[in-house]
């Protein structure tokens, strides 16, 4: 099966949820025009990044009414966007959601929230706590959000389940700028590349551009792919919509010319975490 | 009205220890003051008395042409009162040297201007006298930004910046501050017939009843028109709050490197300690 789908790498206003709404809405236009299937968001594309003290003022429930004229639209292509949600057990999240055909068809709340140097995620939101695999149209896809692409054990968690595409939903501001690409770029494709190689997945990479409080998003959302190709390459620093069809075939393909997966064995697994767990009293 | 009750014993004795502290692991033993003749300044000059000694502590007075005669006589005779040491330099010819150059001049770009005439004096009087620039902005102004950046707002510390003008009012009293100068209406005497009530569109009771609902009590726009305050005037404060929050934070860094002022090179400001 083929799946055309929308790269959003957008620039949102810092707590402006109004506008953020509206942007969302034209480049959903956009991507309907263009026969996407699906449209991907960065990391908290509702509400911006570096909210701080804002976190609670554009903090929403998923079911709230003020994401229905995104909700409808919908019915015409699938979207997964970012926002603080208000969790119904009072807490704080930094979320992503899926919408498919008016509904919502899965919430993630994000796992590992950034709190050091320039990060203060923890101080404002509480983590989440699952990894889920929801079955689309388009096949299994699972959400994770920025730092998390980082936990090579989250990737694994989302091939367990057998995900398909994996959403990684981002805002990582640029550093290192020695090299021809900035450091944080090279570190993210190559993580990619590993990931997608070892675990026959696509992953959707879409970041945000923009500046908040002299953090420069660098944005170069793509999408990497099975068999190395890297896809929808969008530059650096700038908006853009930009497309890649994906042939999930290619999983098929790669676990048959790399059969890692018919290899894996999930008891040897947790046989060995259940160990590891026990001699650390649960810690890491 | 909201209630801003509070402990003016311990008020005191809390402020006047972290004067002596901040001053003094700064390495200085010593305050310069900018000393208008109104509340906020009066009365962190009689902090900083308590907290430092009389001999300690210089208040510069710094007239403009236009400045309120009752002004200066208010801090003169603040100065007597606590025998504090004292400067008396007037800035009309400073700052109308330049103004005089200038076509359009508007009172906002003058007020700005004589604020900033005046922190460039304290400053480089605090290097004559060896002594740290005392800040004298309180909550209420800090919150709506209602002070001029780089100019009132510059300082090293801010004693009463954590009060409302509403508890300075009280505060003044239980310092025996004349009722002369607590009774006075608000001024940054910037211009003629300038208050800050007029300025702000609201009388301080609830300018200061709607900040303490928002920041202190974290409550909505919503929620604060629902108790029965002005939308107009809540729109007002809340957006003053907001657009300047750029008086309150370091200008942003285009960061790249691994760490960088202002984000993540984050030592404490009593790093000397």
């Amino acid at each position: 099966m083929k799946v055309k789908i929308a790269l959003a790498q957008i620039n949102p206003l810092l707590g402006d949820i109004e506008k953020n709404r509206e942007k969302h809405l034209k480049f959903i236009e956009k991507a309907i025009e263009n026969n996407a299937q699906v449209i991907v968001f960065p990391e908290l594309s509702i509400t911006g990044y570096r909210l701080k003290d804002l976190t609670m003022e554009v903090a929403l429930p998923s079911d709230s009414s003020f994401f229905n004229p995104i909700l409808k639209q919908s019915k015409k292509i699938d979207i997964a966007f970012g926002f603080v949600e208000r969790g119904s057990d009072s807490n704080i999240y930094n979320s992503a959601m899926y919408l498919e055909n008016q509904s919502i068809k899965s919430v993630y709340r994000k796992i590992y929230l950034p709190t050091h140097g320039m990060f203060q995620e923890l101080r404002f939101m509480g983590r989440g706590e699952k990894v889920a695999t929801f079955k689309t149209r388009y096949g299994n896809f699972s959400i994770l959000i920025c730092r998390d692409l980082f936990h090579p054990s989250l990737l694994f968690l989302t091939y367990a389940q057998k995900t398909d595409v994996v959403l990684g939903m981002s805002s990582m501001p640029l550093r290192g700028l020695t090299e021809e690409k900035p450091a944080i770029q090279e570190t993210v494709e190559k993580a990619i590349d590993t990931y997608t190689n070892f675990f026959s997945q696509f992953i959707v990479f879409v970041n945000r551009v923009g500046f908040e409080d002299g953090l420069g998003f660098y944005g170069g959302s793509f999408v990497g792919t099975p068999l190395g190709k890297k896809l929808a390459f969008a530059e650096i620093l700038q908006e853009k919509l930009t497309f890649a069809t994906i042939d999930l075939e290619e999983i098929y393909k790669k676990r048959q010319l790399f059969p890692l997966a018919r290899e894996e064995d999930l008891n040897i697994v947790q046989n060995n975490l259940n160990k590891i767990l026990e001699e650390n009293y649960g810690k890491f | 009205m909201e209630n801003f009750s509070l402990n003016y014993e311990l008020v005191k004795k809390f402020i006047i220890e972290f004067i002596k502290e901040e001053v003094h692991s700064n390495g200085f033993n010593r305050c310069v003051i900018g000393l208008s003749g109104g509340l906020d300044s009066v009365l962190v000059a009689y902090l900083s008395k308590e907290a430092l000694g009389k001999e300690n502590v210089k208040a510069i007075i710094m007239p403009y042409k236009t400045s309120n005669p009752a002004s200066k006589e208010d801090a003169l005779a603040t100065v007597t009162q606590l025998g504090i040491l004292h400067e008396i330099i007037d800035i009309t010819k400073i700052a109308d040297a330049y103004f005089k150059e200038e076509k359009e001049m508007t009172n906002i770009r003058m007020g700005n201007f004589l604020a900033r005439i005046r922190m460039n004096i304290l400053f480089d009087k605090s290097r004559e006298f060896r002594a740290l620039v005392m800040g004298t902005s309180n909550k209420s102004e800090l919150m709506l930004g209602y002070s001029t950046w780089h100019g009132d707002m510059a300082a090293s510390l801010y004693p009463i910046g954590d009060l409302y003008k509403t508890q300075l009012f009280d505060f003044a009293r239980f310092m025996q501050i004349p009722e002369k100068i607590v009774a006075k209406k608000p001024s940054a005497d910037l211009w003629p017939g300038q208050t800050d009530e007029k300025e702000l569109g609201a009388k301080y009771s609830q300018i200061d009843s709607i900040l303490t609902l928002y920041v202190d009590q974290r409550k909505t726009k919503d929620e604060i028109i629902a108790m029965g305050y002005s939308q107009k005037i809540v729109e007002n404060m809340l957006n003053r709050i907001k657009k300047n929050q750029f008086k309150r934070t370091p200008p942003p860094v285009a960061k790249f490197s691994p760490r960088t002022f202002g984000i993540d090179f984050l030592y404490p400001h009593d790093l000397t300690k």
